[in-house]
């Protein structure tokens, strides 16, 4: 018995020692970004040894290249067989369209809302969730769609805040979260019961007012007499576009692009515990897998921002190649950020690569035009 | 031995096993386990997730309807309550997301409400022996739909004298009475008919182009005039028209002509035709010679303003305020810029001025009448505010910013018109914006007008004679008041910018509108609706060579509430996208198959392409375009004796229709 033991513990040891050499021994990372304004999606690979990133492929995605359409958000699935691209704009719905990795050949579609953004699977109902932005429809509430990946089905429609952005799934699979730009809100969505289980404003002075009381603050108890409406309602001060939990904490991190900060919220209280000043505009963030990095773009200018977590310090600021930074995503190492930025104009895009540890941008590669949505897809050897 | 063999036998049956059987053995079990509903039917699923040892397990069984297409035909909420609301089969699937995520996929009936009544429509008063006629069984169910899958008979109690074939024709063989009796399901009506001898003795017949030549895409209207043994007419009696040809081409050609049962007819091709008309065992019938429409002329190309780097979208030719003729082209998926071209003379086009704005593609161009306002649009911007931009046009050369305007526009304009100090602009591919420019510098929002249909989307605006025609994909051309003046071709009904009002509208299946462009025909003074498609079902790469698919539809409006589509232009090989129509001629852009120019006078019925009425064909190419040697015309403007257009492949071009010659062009 206690060599059968024995045995167990060296195949267990010799089970993470590859595991282990596979991961050090990586040389190539791939990650997918969207270029809005080039109808295109790019499969990037990158070669740690020779720090060089290359665009492998180049995949035409969309439905109208000559219309208003074009690819916004891109999320790969958990097993890392299948990729989607949400086609914002649309006709004047969106939609989503699922491709295989191994192929990128299109293998199915759905039609989504009014200018889908982001979304991410959930790794525990294998669903996707995906935020239904419209950028550019009336402030009013929009909504997330629950989609089944494998029948390119929408399952449900929730009703959430205005312009919903940033739709992220917690570790466990359990709960979505996304914000609500127009109105300073975090939204928790049950993925499992698909219904909004909680909401947080995130207005500084306004914390600890439950959402949704402001509405009824405005529509109750004051004198309305001469008062617009659509103004005081709406009058956003943090303009959330991004939110990303933490990998191993309660805690979930918020983008405030119209604030210049990022916001900490402990999900188990329910509470905002930290604000950090950011550069200009920080729309997109994410936490590198060890926990210890928040990775932030500054769409305001131009630069990618490097968190400490523990410390809550910004350790770096890293220009990027040119304006409009837009997207992040963090190789499972936590040892590269592949960073999107959309260029202005005739400007190609790019996907900038930052080693986080060195805090210095590594290499870059031109993509098509308004790089955006971008996500990792796999590290190989 | 014996050891070995069974320690060899319980190995194999341990292998054997399935595995994960657990997880085969878990599943959902949803009561009722058959489901047939009723319209208007509710009844609340209950649903277990059972364990592979056949226990209950803890988790929250979710219900989802399969098909979002479906959910305005049965309604199901996550915990299983289903409401019936149209009849049908329709797929459920039942969840839960577990450890172990469980499914379980049935089928809902709701069946469909049984038929409360019967009827015939279509017999005439009067019925005459050796006829037929269309009838139509109208079967209506509990709900008062009209069914069309539903099965149903039409006996005839003495099908000797009339019965009802499979086709529902009904064929009137000889005088005398019969019942018809419908039946569907178990309800039935009856109908007594008496069959009247054939009073027909003669059969005249005649057509609008006695003594004319006829030619490949004339509409003839015949006219068969029934009469008795003492020579009145028969007014009430079927008459069926055909055609037999001996064409000039006999080999393997497709079908020559279109013949109508109101009596119009048109040829295809040239040949010797005899039109029949039929009624009864009366017959008559014309023979005459129709000749090739003979309508080609040559075309030259006078000169080119090749792009080479970028993709080049729409243009405007104008006089401007000095004399001189300028055009404006827009690009596309490139830097945001707009050309400013002297076309004055068109063999020497050259680059005046170019405007470059914070966006991709800058799609769409107008200029004022008075040639001194032009607006350009904006999509890609980095801002996302897009929006217009209004440019003071007044010198070319020099061309000047006046404002930039994006309230409300910011999800892209893909196109706009100038018309009377407003501008019609197409807003995030849902509506379009009017927007009041008096002061260009100051633009206002005075409307909006935005269709209500689900899922309704909009490419585009026109206006003429103060009535604006938007193109609006499955919703198609609708025409709006926007202030119509006594040169309208129709009647308004007294809308302003401020103030539209809507007049009428025209939708057909494909949902492909893409451009409208109302016109009255010169030649007859009908008023058409020339509704052009956009389609892309080959795919579009934006760095090759293309094709496109889609055609014109020319929808004859007698009257705003009395549209009739009656011909198309189709390039078999191509698709259409912008156009013009001047003076009883189409000159349409149809991308891979390059310009088209269309002789569309006289009546119009049916196939344009196949009645020889084109006039000319130009592929732009240039080995220096952006995408070389590959046309793809974007859109044509007939200016001053030239003809513009724009190629989205190689830039801007002018060419001229040589005169037409008794042999047309060669």
């Amino acid at each position: 018995m206690q060599e059968q033991n024995k045995m167990k513990k060296w195949a267990l040891l010799f089970g993470f020692l590859i595991c282990c050499s596979g991961i050090l021994s990586a040389q190539e990372y791939f990650v997918y970004v969207a270029a809005e304004s080039e109808d295109e999606v790019h499969l990037v690979r990158f070669d740690a040894a020779s720090e060089s990133a290359e665009i492998a492929e180049t995949i035409t995605v969309g439905r109208f290249p000559t219309e208003i359409d074009g690819p916004h958000g891109i999320s790969v699935a958990p097993d890392g067989k299948h990729w989607f691209v949400s086609i914002a704009h649309g006709n004047p719905f969106g939609l989503l369209a699922k491709y295989e990795t191994e192929t990128n050949k299109l293998v199915g579609t759905t039609e989504l809302g009014m200018f889908p953004a982001t979304m991410e699977i959930s790794p525990k109902t294998g669903l996707l969730y995906v935020v239904n932005f419209d950028l550019h429809g009336p402030m009013r509430p929009s909504n997330l769609m629950v989609v089944d990946p494998n029948d390119m089905e929408v399952l449900d429609v929730i009703d959430t805040g205005v312009m919903p952005h940033g739709s992220r799934i917690s570790p466990d699979g359990a709960y979505n979260y996304h914000v609500s730009m127009m109105s300073d809100e975090l939204i928790e969505i049950s993925a499992v019961t698909m219904e909004v289980t909680r909401k947080l404003k995130l207005t500084k002075g306004m914390e600890t007012m439950a959402s949704g009381d402001e509405h009824a603050m405005h529509h109750t108890a004051m004198n309305n007499t001469g008062m617009n409406h659509s103004e005081m309602m709406h009058n956003p001060v943090e303009k959330p576009t991004w939110v990303d939990p933490h990998p191993t904490k309660p805690l979930v991190y918020v983008a405030a692009n119209g604030s210049d900060e990022i916001i900490e919220v402990d999900i188990q209280k329910w509470t905002i515990t930290r604000r950090f000043n950011t550069g200009k505009a920080p729309y997109n963030l994410e936490i590198s897998e060890n926990g210890r990095w928040l990775v932030a773009t500054y769409k305001g200018e131009g630069s990618t921002g490097i968190w400490d977590l523990e410390s809550g310090k910004e350790v770096a600021k890293i220009a990027n190649t040119r304006r409009v930074s837009h997207g992040v995503t963090i190789s499972p190492d936590s040892k590269y950020a592949f960073v999107s930025v959309e260029g202005i104009g005739g400007e190609p895009g790019s996907v900038e690569v930052i080693d986080i540890e060195a805090r210095e941008l590594v290499d870059y590669v031109e993509t098509g035009k308004q790089a955006g949505g971008i996500y990792f897809w796999k590290m190989s050897n | 031995m014996k050891r070995f063999l069974l320690s060899l036998f319980l190995f194999l049956a341990f292998f054997s096993v399935p595995k994960n059987t657990s997880a085969q053995q878990a599943h959902i079990v949803v009561e009722p386990t058959a489901l047939t509903l009723n319209v208007g039917d509710e009844v609340q699923l209950t649903a277990n997730a059972i364990s592979a040892n056949n226990e209950v397990m803890p988790d929250t069984v979710l219900f989802f309807l399969q098909s979002r297409r479906n959910r305005r035909a049965v309604g199901v909420t996550r915990d299983g309550f289903i409401t019936a609301y149209k009849p049908g089969t329709y797929s459920i699937t039942a969840r839960t997301f577990g450890d172990t995520p469980l499914r379980e996929d049935f089928e809902i009936t709701i069946a469909y409400p049984p038929v409360t009544s019967v009827g015939i429509e279509g017999i005439p008063e009067n019925l005459y022996a050796n006829t037929s006629l269309n009838v139509t069984p109208k079967i209506v169910d509990a709900t008062e739909v009209v069914r069309d899958n539903v099965d149903y008979t039409i006996l005839s109690s003495n099908p000797e004298v009339a019965f009802v074939d499979d086709f529902d024709q009904l064929k009137l063989l000889k005088k005398g009475k019969t019942t018809l009796t419908l039946s569907s399901e178990n309800i039935s009506q009856s109908y007594e008919i008496e069959v009247e001898e054939n009073p027909v003795t003669s059969l005249e017949l005649s057509h609008n182009y006695a003594g004319k030549t006829v030619r490949t895409g004339d509409v003839i209207s015949f006219t068969a005039t029934p009469k008795d043994r003492r020579g009145r007419t028969v007014n009430d009696i079927p008459v069926t028209y055909s055609y037999i040809v001996q064409p000039d081409d006999d080999l393997g050609q497709g079908a020559s002509a279109l013949i109508e049962q109101d009596g119009k007819f048109v040829a295809n091709h040239t040949g010797v035709y005899t039109v029949m008309a039929r009624s009864g065992s009366q017959i008559s019938e014309t023979t005459f010679r129709v000749e090739s429409r003979n309508v080609r002329r040559p075309l030259q190309v006078v000169g080119k303003g090749i792009v080479p780097d970028v993709k080049t979208s729409d243009l405007w030719v104008w006089e401007g305020v000095d004399g001189r003729d300028y055009a404006v082209t827009g690009t596309w998926g490139a830097r945001g810029e707009a050309f400013f071209w002297d076309v004055t003379d068109p063999t020497n086009i050259h680059t005046i001025d170019t405007v470059q704005v914070d966006a991709r593609t800058v799609n769409d161009v107008k200029v004022s009448e008075d040639g001194t306002i032009a607006v350009i649009t904006r999509e890609g911007a980095s801002n996302r505010k897009n929006g217009i931009i209004i440019l003071d046009v007044t010198y070319p050369s020099d061309v000047k910013i006046l404002s930039e305007y994006t309230e409300g526009l910011t999800g892209g304009v893909h196109n706009a018109f100038i018309y009377e100090e407003h501008v019609y602009a197409v807003n995030n591919g849902r509506k379009y914006d009017i927007i009041n420019i008096e002061d260009p510098t100051n633009p206002y929002t005075v409307s909006v007008v935005e269709l209500d249909t689900p899922g309704h989307a909009i490419h585009d605006v026109w206006i003429q004679d103060g009535i604006a025609y938007s193109s609006n994909w499955g919703d198609g051309v609708v025409a709006m008041d926007i202030g119509s003046n006594s040169s309208a071709d129709m009647p308004g009904a007294g809308g302003s910018p401020e103030n539209p009002k809507y007049l009428g509208s025209y939708t057909y299946p494909s949902g492909w509108n893409h451009a409208a462009f109302p016109f009255k025909s010169k030649s007859t003074g009908d008023f058409y609706i020339a509704a052009g498609d956009e389609a892309f079902p080959y795919g579009l790469d934006t760095n090759g060579p293309n094709r496109a698919a889609g055609w014109v539809h020319f929808v004859k409006f007698d009257g705003w509430d009395n549209p009739e589509e009656v011909a198309r232009y189709q390039v078999p090989e191509a698709g259409s996208h912008n156009y013009w129509i001047e003076d009883d001629i189409l000159y349409a852009a149809f991308y891979n198959g390059g310009l088209r120019v269309v002789d569309i006078s006289g009546e119009l019925m049916g196939d344009l392409y196949e009645q020889d009425r084109e006039i000319a064909l130009f592929l732009p190419t240039d080995p220096n375009a952006a995408i070389p040697n590959s046309p793809f015309t974007w859109g044509p403007q007939p200016y001053k004796g030239h003809i513009f257009l724009s190629d989205w492949n190689s830039g801007i071009w002018a060419v001229k229709l040589g005169e037409a010659t008794d042999a047309g062009a060669e």
